[in-house]
């Protein structure tokens, strides 16, 4: 059905507002880092400034581990995105699923781990990691950052799997189909849309994170790239340029996952939602 | 839906929600006791010597240089250094002392010393160096703890550097003339004020004007200083006439001459500089450099003038700059940390940094040839240090600057008097320093609360006893559903669980500056002053509105922007992928980015809105209720995108029929949003409501960078970056860890509440 000329161009009008109100704050940054001389304040509302030069981008390469940092977080985002999805996929799966003894309890806990403040759990958290030895390793950062990001992508996934018919799995087990056999098989290739927003979501939390980061990691070698981008700033003389540059490279991955995505994340996202 | 076991009521899963904790908890501490036994691996060589520096970016040059030549001549050892932020620095070490890590060496500013050294986590150099060693050192350039009995004062740094004192640079293009009093500064000042033209103004003096660091000179200039002097003590010094005079000197800098840019910072005040807008500017000795050799200015650094009213010299604050000592450093590893560090206060290395960065060297030798050297930095330089005083080294300091800040704001706002500021400033910081210093003693309550606990977990496992044999009987039968479940819930325990206990456990201890390393458990004394203290009510009840106005915000723009892209629109996939842009940028660049953007004279929000709109003038930042306004634009802007998506999801699962089944009856478009769209996006809207809630009320990242931490005058806290300021700036770790368990208590009463009221349990249960 065709809609009114005045609904239209109310849609527009309403879309464009907001999309400048979004993109503008970015621009900003791509602005400041094509400034010379690290000026982090200028009265020039032009987005790229007259005396534009791409030094910022250059020196991150040249002179800056820029491609370790990149390569280290890289790492640490794909293993816990991996790491996530599956014990998400599966944990989902029983929550959705099964109603055992104490299933409303552990969605509960994993609500409430979620109201603690988490910069209060740093010292903890050193204490712990330095106990276990994983202090300046990988492994330590990798399971903080799974367990950080397991409470939403549980209640993703738990949210998708309710939008799937039992009876498609009760079907497969009638041909012959173990349990482990009707959900690999049946119920997880229809889950893809949800999955696919757990792994980004896994991978945001690792690839953004850095107060927990700075605890753990404690050589420049192994720097993830929110580290490396926070050495730039210094209490009195950050390098505005240098940070404003990593940060616009550091924010494009993320905004390419995003498009590539952007399918399957209206579509994937359920959050919990009963639909039975 | 495949059912088996035992159905249990909402209420009763609270419950058992608390008994998973238990015991996950349980073995989360098995499980650390086991690996903390395991013996530590000692690899014996090559020795490794870690060093935590915050050198800039420049320093870091020499240094890198240093410590290579020094391993090339000293082949079984390997130096790794490592840059942090000074506050980054500061916790990162105490954190890693604490757990019994921590680099060998920490290398900064003296006034840490003050802190690390009651948390003792700092140990005597002293047994290192020779007398003589130390004897070529000037004498403020190493710091000593206090005496104890028989044993000589402990050597808790070794300085290679003094100074990081303030002084005046002048951009030669702009003015040659030099002033020698206050008087001479305010006219020249004035001279070169233009601001008629309001693209490209200029202005005659700028510095960190926000910061109370900067105005020291002003105060010393008057006669004043921090502590009384003539207390055995500390005792802060800061409600005498002497202050307020500096106070109301500094004050009329903008509100009577006009020389200053409203509301400016450390970095309006350098890009002004930089960028040849501003003709004179305070600045410290580690930003001259920069002045020095940037080619579009012509900088000058001189000692800053006196004062025309008392002809005192304003004196700034001067403080080393050193390397300590790790109390976790073995003697094997302190030999060779502190060899290193012979090495790096060297002449040889000592010289570098004074050739190339124009540092003030820490022995007497080299220093006597910076005060006569013929390089006019250098000279005036060591001028202003001979004028200057020490920094007091001690903790108290922190207390003395958290209590100046937010009063001299609000003096700069021209909320209170500069009489009003002193005498506020005086008492917080008596409180400071007393709530800093307090250790608690165990109160005869300890035993009578072990005891509580002790009854309240036994009858807790009693009451819940059919829950508990319900649980074992359906291990068996859903054994396939737990073994899903395990995985999920073992990396949470091990990584969640362990600090959550902790942090329980320290909320009822006095765990503090004094009492860091050898904490006891005291009782409910930190439960009993977040509760008695008025600041918790007026922090909570703006948390409440922060977070109600933020969510809010949040769901209606991200509800209709759902609503208009769940149409018939063109170019849909390019408005959703801008529009999720917030969402995907990390979060701690875009809020510098928004705080930037509310700055009063440079900010986007000024520019457009009164450039473009003609709106008047917001001091965004600078003024208390537009500033908390400021923190909630950003995380609306930041959370708008998440509840579009969820929305837009929610939405495209609504059968199309029932919409046309609507247009039939003739339902308007409103009354469709109304009585189809929003009950069928309630099961999804009310988790993400919830975890939003939870998420913004303790969203610490917005509020502590786009209002720097509280800024202005710390109006602007929410509970959890109050909770942190308590915690990082006056190490009152019981107290936070009491007011984080009250914040934890607050949220889950507001979830049960929330989600029982909205029948939506099952949603998320």
């Amino acid at each position: 059905m065709k809609e009114p000329k005045g609904i239209t161009l109310l849609r527009h009008a309403v879309l464009i507002l907001f999309s400048l109100f979004a993109i503008y704050p970015a621009l900003n940054v791509l602005s400041i880092s094509l400034r010379p001389g690290d000026r982090l304040r200028s009265t020039d509302l032009s987005i790229i400034p007259e005396d534009w030069s791409v030094d910022s981008y250059i020196s991150l390469f040249t002179e800056q581990p820029f491609l370790t940092w990149l390569g280290n977080s890289l790492l640490v985002s794909l293993l816990v995105t991996i790491f996530g999805v599956t014990l998400a996929s599966i944990g989902g799966y029983a929550f959705s699923r099964f109603r055992f003894v104490g299933r409303g309890a552990g969605m509960a806990t994993l609500l409430t781990t979620q109201m603690f403040p988490a910069t209060m759990l740093m010292l903890p958290l050193y204490v712990m990691i330095a106990r276990l030895h994983l202090v300046d390793t990988f492994l330590g950062l990798m399971l903080f950052y799974t367990a950080t990001a397991m409470p939403f992508c549980l209640w993703q996934m738990k949210g998708f799997y309710d939008t799937i018919p039992v009876s498609l799995e009760e079907a497969a087990r009638i041909d012959g189909c173990s349990r482990w056999q009707s959900f690999v098989r049946v119920t997880l290739p229809l889950a893809v849309p949800g999955l696919v927003i757990t792994a980004l979501f896994s991978f945001m939390t690792a690839w953004s994170e850095y107060l927990v980061a700075a605890q753990v990691l404690q050589t420049s070698e192994n720097f993830t790239l929110p580290l490396g981008l926070k050495s730039f700033q210094e209490t009195m003389s950050t390098q505005w340029g240098l940070y404003a540059a990593g940060a616009i490279l550091v924010s494009l991955p993320v905004v390419i996952l995003f498009m590539v995505l952007s399918r399957y994340l209206v579509s994937g996202m359920t959050l919990g939602a009963v639909k039975e | 839906m495949i059912r088996s076991g035992q159905q249990v009521s909402n209420h009763q899963e609270f419950n058992l929600a608390l008994l998973l904790w238990l015991g996950e908890a349980l073995f989360a501490c098995s499980l650390l006791v086991v690996i903390g036994c395991e013996p530590r691996e000692q690899s014996r060589e090559p020795q490794i010597v870690t060093l935590w520096h915050q050198m800039t970016a420049a320093e870091r040059e020499v240094l890198d240089d240093a410590v290579a030549s020094y391993v090339e001549q000293h082949p079984g050892i390997t130096v790794r250094t490592l840059y942090k932020e000074t506050e980054e620095l500061r916790s990162g070490f105490q954190a890693a002392a604490l757990a019994g890590t921590g680099p060998d060496l920490i290398y900064g500013p003296s006034d840490a010393v003050g802190a690390f050294l009651p948390m003792g986590i700092i140990q005597n150099m002293r047994p290192y160096f020779t007398p003589n060693e130390l004897a070529a050192f000037i004498h403020e350039s190493l710091i000593f703890g206090p005496a104890s009995e028989g044993q000589p004062r402990p050597l808790l740094q070794v300085g290679d550097r003094v100074g990081n004192h303030l002084a005046l640079v002048i951009n030669r293009d702009i003015t040659k003339e030099t002033p020698v009093d206050t008087d001479g500064l305010i006219r020249i000042a004035k001279e070169n004020t233009s601001l008629g033209d309001s693209s490209n103004p200029q202005y005659g003096l700028v510095f960190n004007f926000v910061e109370p660091f900067f105005i020291i000179p002003f105060i010393t200039g008057h006669g004043g200083w921090v502590f009384d002097e003539s207390a055995s003590e500390l005792v802060p010094s800061l409600d005498t006439p002497e202050v307020i005079a500096g106070l109301s000197f500094v004050r009329d800098l903008q509100n009577k001459h006009g020389v200053l840019p409203a509301n400016c910072d450390y970095e309006m005040a350098d890009t002004l500089f930089k960028s040849g807008q501003a003709a004179m500017i305070i600045n410290g000795d580690w930003s001259w450099g920069d002045y020095l050799n940037n080619p579009h200015i012509a900088a000058e650094v001189i000692p800053l003038p006196n004062v025309t009213a008392t002809g005192k010299s304003m004196a700034p604050m001067v403080a080393p700059r050193g390397y300590s000592l790790n109390v976790n450093a073995d003697s094997r590893q302190a030999t060779a940390a502190m060899d290193l560090v012979r090495y790096l206060t060297s002449e040889e290395v000592q010289r570098k940094y004074m050739a190339r960065l124009k540092t003030l060297p820490s022995r007497k030798a080299l220093l006597a040839q910076a005060e006569s050297s013929s390089d006019g930095t250098l000279q005036a330089s060591a001028q202003q240090r001979k004028q200057g005083i020490a920094m007091p080294v001690d903790a108290e300091l922190r207390g003395v600057w958290e209590a100046m800040r937010p009063h001299y704001q609000a003096l700069l706002n021209g909320s209170v008097s500069p009489e009003e500021a002193a005498a506020t400033m005086q008492s917080d910081a008596e409180q400071n320093i007393q709530r800093m210093n307090a250790e608690l003693k165990p109160g005869p309550i300890v035993w009578v609360l072990q005891i509580i606990a002790f009854l309240l977990a036994v009858l807790f496992l009693w009451w819940q006893r059919d829950n508990f044999r319900a649980f074992f009987g359906d291990l068996r039968t859903n054994r396939f559903a737990y073994l899903l479940v395990a995985p999920a819930m073992a990396v949470l325990v091990l990584t969640i669980i362990y600090p959550f206990l902790y942090n329980i456990i320290l909320s009822f201890s006095n765990m503090s500056l004094r009492r860091f390393r050898d904490w006891d458990v005291t009782g409910l004394q930190n439960y009993n002053e977040v509760f008695s203290e008025p600041i918790f009510f007026i922090v909570l009840l703006k948390t409440i509105i922060w977070t109600l106005v933020c969510v809010v915000f949040s769901v209606a723009i991200g509800l209709m922007l759902a609503a208009v892209l769940n149409g018939p629109v063109r170019g849909k996939f390019f408005y959703q992928l801008v529009l999720i842009l917030p969402w995907a940028i990390p979060a701690y660049i875009t809020a510098l980015t928004w705080r930037g953007m509310f700055d009063y004279q440079y900010g986007a929000m000024n520019l457009i809105g009164n450039g473009i709109l003609g709106l008047p003038m917001v001091n965004w930042l600078g003024e208390p209720n537009a500033a908390f306004i400021a923190c909630i634009i950003t995380n609306i802007w930041l959370g708008f995108p998440f509840m579009m998506v969820i929305a837009l999801g929610g939405m495209q699962g609504i059968p199309r029929d029932l919409y046309e089944a609507a247009r039939i009856d003739r339902v308007s478009r409103w009354g469709q949003f109304r009585h189809i769209t929003m009950p069928m996006l309630k099961p999804v809207l009310v988790p993400a409501v919830t975890l939003g809630t939870i998420w913004t009320f303790n969203n610490l990242n917005v509020i502590w960078l786009v209002s720097a931490g509280g800024q202005p005058s710390d109006k602007t806290h929410i509970l959890v970056s109050y909770v942190y300021k308590a915690v990082f700036n006056l190490y009152r770790y019981g107290y936070g860890a009491a007011l984080s368990m009250v914040i934890f208590a607050l949220l889950l009463t507001f979830s049960i509440l929330f989600l029982k009221r909205t029948k939506a349990g099952d949603a998320v249960a």
